[in-house]
């Protein structure tokens, strides 16, 4: 569990983080989302003590960070940033194995460990493991840069803009790893990123920074069919929040009992993903899949579009 | 072999046998040298002229290595920031003073011999080798020393593994440009005693011997040469170790 308790943090007098209190339970992601100079990166790195705050603490645990040597504290905690910070001069397994190193692992564990992430990663440790930082794809190195945060296995990981510098398909690719590798290994994951549909698409909740203050701190469905500020609203852009409501809720959550015509809805689709076959198709209704692969039961067009409204959203 | 590769040892190769054979090229400079006077300088042999010549040029530019680069490291470090304009201003000095002056102000404290020479090329080595270091650790992006800190580096581990390491090629293109300029600089130290290739020219200045002349002030070039290309090959061995890809020569400095 992370606490920020009314953290600040002052540049020449100028908050660029002005009294958070935050509480992330353990196992979640969080993501922190606003504008460019909101104090979203001050924030995560007062976390690992990269940043000292001005004023109040964070506890992880319920211990101090400021308490803990920040060399130590940083071992333990993950971290990734936008343009990767690979050393250039270190092949590809070094560079995953720097924390196991720092740490005084043996070598045997250290080669075993930075095997297995790797595959973990989808990165073929034979043939990337060799090679220098400026040999790889953009997306490989990305995913070297998790795998280092992994490698000494921390049960917290802070993410600054991971996805930042991939071109969408590959980000799209990259977001689920996460989210995979996150739910895999129980990590707590704060994750900031100035993109409201990666923030919506990844976290267990999401907290909106604007000019160093948390404007709202909920979950995903709660912020996009509630946002407590005009700011939070002008972050989602009104126009597609039914859509990116309808990408949360799983279509099977309305299903009903009965039959239809035509090729089934797999069993993980949205709401957002009935409707589109919906209208692909001209059908109104849909049979849907379950778990096994066999129809469950059917979606229909106007249950999807009332459960498309914020009043009907969930919890 | 790549043709630079046969112009290096081509290069090497009539130096050596300059050195240790020069009686082959006497007919050569015949012409050059005044009737019933010596072709080749005779008070010394020039091999263990070129040697000390050498010597001369190791020993001032490896100390002035080591205390550039520490400077370089000192004000790079966020305690040692505010040293950084005061540490321009003395290797600055050191370059801004002419040899010969220091050599002339160096001789009535130290007397004549080895000493003054250490000194003045010790002086004048420390800004290339001062800049380019400075340039090299500060060269390391910014995304990488947020890492090296972000995975729980200390400053020292930091320094060592990921600052030195990527510093150290245009930290050799430092000691590459002054020792050149030592080698060259070295000769004038003879005016003042010191045991060099210039020992060979003033004679020949003195006795009017053109070949004399001729004949160090080729060698001093060709050790100039051979000291660049060898410093060179370094460099290129460094950046390969470090498997960056490869990089035009060294910013200019010096
Ligand atoms: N080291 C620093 N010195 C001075 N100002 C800083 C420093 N780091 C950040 N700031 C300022 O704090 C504010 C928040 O920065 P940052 O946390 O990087 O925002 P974000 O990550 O949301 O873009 C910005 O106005 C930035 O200019
Ligand atoms: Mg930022």
């Amino acid at each position: 569990m992370i606490e920020f308790q009314s953290v600040s943090k002052l540049y020449d007098g100028l908050a660029a983080v002005d009294d958070v209190s935050l509480t992330l339970e353990r196992g979640t992601l969080t993501a922190v989302v606003g504008t460019s100079g909101s104090g979203k990166s001050t924030l995560l790195r007062m976390v690992n003590r990269l940043v000292e705050p001005t004023s109040g603490r964070v506890l992880i645990d319920g211990a101090d960070t400021a308490s803990v040597p920040p060399a130590q504290l940083r071992r333990r905690i993950g971290y990734v940033i936008q343009d990767t910070g690979l050393f250039p001069h270190w092949s590809a397994a070094r560079n995953i194995a720097t924390v196991p190193e720092l740490l005084g692992w043996p070598k045997a564990q250290i080669r075993a460990r930075v095997r297995e992430l790797m595959e973990v990663l989808q990165l073929d440790p034979d043939a990337i493991g060799p090679r220098r930082p400026h040999e790889l794809s953009g997306g490989q190195a990305q995913r070297v840069g998790v795998a280092r945060a992994l490698a000494a296995r921390p049960a917290l990981l802070l993410m600054d803009e991971p996805f930042g510098a991939l071109d969408p398909v590959i980000r799209g690719q990259a977001q689920a790893d996460l989210r995979r590798v996150q739910r895999q290994l129980g990590t707590t994951v704060i994750l900031v990123t100035h993109d409201m549909a990666e923030a919506i698409r990844l976290g267990d909740r999401i907290a909106v920074m604007r000019e160093g203050r948390i404007e709202q701190f909920a979950a995903p469905a709660e912020i996009i069919a509630a946002p407590a500020t005009p700011f939070v609203a002008d972050l989602l852009g009104e126009g597609d929040r039914a859509f990116r409501l309808m990408s949360l809720r799983p279509a099977r959550e309305i299903a009903e009992p009965g039959a239809a015509e035509g090729p089934m809805l797999p069993a993980g689709s949205s709401l957002a993903e009935a409707l589109a076959e919906m209208i692909w198709t001209g059908r109104d209704r849909l049979p849907i899949a379950g778990p096994d692969g066999r129809a469950v039961g059917v979606v229909r067009r106007d249950a999807v579009i009332r459960a498309g409204r914020p009043e009907a959203g969930p919890e | 072999m790549r043709p630079a590769g046969v112009l290096r040892l081509a290069l090497l190769a009539l130096t050596a046998a300059f050195l240790l054979f020069p009686a082959l090229f006497a007919p050569m400079l015949r012409p050059l040298a005044p009737p019933n006077m010596p072709v080749i300088y005779d008070r010394a042999s020039l091999s263990s002229l070129a040697l000390s010549h050498l010597a001369l040029v190791a020993a001032a530019i490896i100390p002035s290595a080591l205390l550039a680069s520490a400077l370089a490291i000192l004000v790079t470090r966020p305690a040692g920031a505010e040293f950084l304009p005061l540490s321009r201003a003395l290797v600055g000095f050191g370059q801004t003073f002419p040899p010969v002056a220091v050599l002339a102000l160096a001789v009535p404290v130290v007397g004549f011999g080895t000493w003054p020479t250490l000194i003045a090329l010790f002086l004048y080595g420390l800004l290339p080798i001062f800049e380019n270091a400075l340039a090299g650790l500060t060269g390391v992006s910014g995304a990488v020393r947020l890492a090296a800190d972000g995975m729980g580096m200390t400053p020292g581990q930091k320094l060592r593994r990921v600052e030195l390491p990527l510093a150290l090629p245009l930290m050799i293109e430092g000691v590459r440009i002054s020792a050149v300029i030592a080698v060259s600089t070295a000769a004038i130290g003879s005016t003042v005693a010191a045991r060099s290739l210039g020992e060979v020219i003033i004679a020949g200045l003195n006795a009017n011997n053109l070949s004399f002349v001729v004949q160090g002030g080729l060698l001093t070039a060709a050790l100039a040469l051979i000291v660049y290309e060898a410093l060179g090959m370094v460099a290129e061995a460094a950046r390969n170790r470090l498997g960056l890809p490869a990089e035009p020569a060294s910013r200019p400095a010096g």
